[in-house]
């Protein structure tokens, strides 16, 4: 399973929603997610691939397809550690 | 007034009004235990600080609103130091709706951080203060008494840590623990602007009568006395810090228009 699919496994568990319909190119208004989904979908992925994300980068995600970009760009880094 | 020696967890404490106690809880030389979740730079550098009056310092990341986490936040502190003296349960979160707008998510997130936390976190402290004593000291609300806009679960989640420290301070009390509430009116942190528009703000400086709004040092201040042995007889008691609002309200009603 890619980081994508795992990230968009989370995210359609905590709001709800069809994972078909989550594209890269979604952003969390359209897949209906409030802020406590978001919050909720952080710490969800943070625990699964042992990272930390800080607020202050979350709040940089302009769509799904930047949070799946974050979160393969950290799991890589660790990887190379 | 003199807390060296004293070793306190202070949740969430990486900004605002837990930053404020760990500071002021420092100042007295207690050594403190930042806990933090969400803002670890802010954690760290509140550590710094801590430091930086003379005494030890530790961030530790958990989310309090997890069992499991406090678990491993408090196995690390007993395996590091085998001990606590002081408990301060302030770390907060809350969702912001009107009562038909509240679903189960919500309910049980705030809940869980607001309410649960000081039961479960108090459990594990009161372990590690056994033979030594020790304070529990917790962070509410006016909101656990009064009602304000779309603050609902928060409030509840308040008024249940509210009565949680009353059963708290009584069956604590053979351990020589000593356990109390502190409740203010709207703080001037980060965490208001996210809550209250500007508007309630306003109100909230001209409704109050000691001419203007409480600071986390206000707050801080009290924590730090609830901390010393000179308020050893005062147990399971809810504080209130609101430079006499809520005690003027038909007094000033009519002044925040």
């Amino acid at each position: 399973m890619t980081v994508e699919e795992q990230v968009r496994d989370i995210v359609a568990k905590i709001t709800r929603v069809d994972k078909s319909i989550i594209t890269r190119q979604s952003t969390f208004k359209e897949i209906k997610a409030d802020s406590l989904d978001v919050v909720q979908a952080l710490v969800a992925v943070e625990e699964a691939f042992g990272i930390e994300i800080p607020d202050e980068e979350a709040q940089k995600f302009q769509n799904f397809g930047d949070f799946v970009s974050y979160v393969e760009n950290r799991v890589a880094k660790e990887e190379k550690v | 007034m003199s807390l060296e020696g004293k070793l306190a967890l202070v949740t969430g404490s990486g900004r605002g009004i837990g930053r404020a106690i760990a500071l002021k809880l420092a100042s007295h030389g207690a050594d403190i235990i930042v806990n933090f979740f969400r803002h670890r730079d802010s954690a760290e550098q509140t550590a710094k600080d801590v430091e930086a009056l003379g005494v030890k310092a530790e961030a530790i990341r958990a989310n309090v609103g997890d069992p499991a986490k406090i678990d491993e936040m408090f196995d690390m502190i007993g395996n590091k130091f085998g001990h606590l003296d002081i408990l301060i349960s302030n770390a907060a979160s809350g969702v912001g709706r009107p009562v038909v707008d509240i679903d189960v998510k919500a309910w049980e997130w705030t809940m869980d951080i607001n309410a649960r936390a000081l039961l479960l976190c108090a459990q594990r402290a009161a372990k590690l203060m056994d033979g030594r004593g020790g304070k529990i000291v917790s962070i509410s609300s006016l909101g656990s008494r009064f009602v304000l806009p779309n603050y609902t679960i928060v409030g509840v989640s308040k008024a249940a840590l509210e009565a949680l420290t009353r059963y708290l301070a009584i069956e604590l009390a053979p351990q020589n623990i000593c356990v109390n509430t502190v409740a203010a009116s709207a703080v001037e942190t980060e965490a208001l602007k996210f809550y209250f528009k500007e508007g309630l703000v306003k109100d909230s400086r001209q409704l109050t009568p000691a001419g203007r709004m409480v600071i986390p040092e206000d707050v801080a201040n009290v924590v730090a006395f609830l901390c010393s042995e000179e308020a050893f007889m005062i147990r399971g008691q809810t504080i209130i810090i609101d430079g006499g609002t809520s005690v003027g309200l038909f007094a000033l009603a009519g002044k925040g228009e």
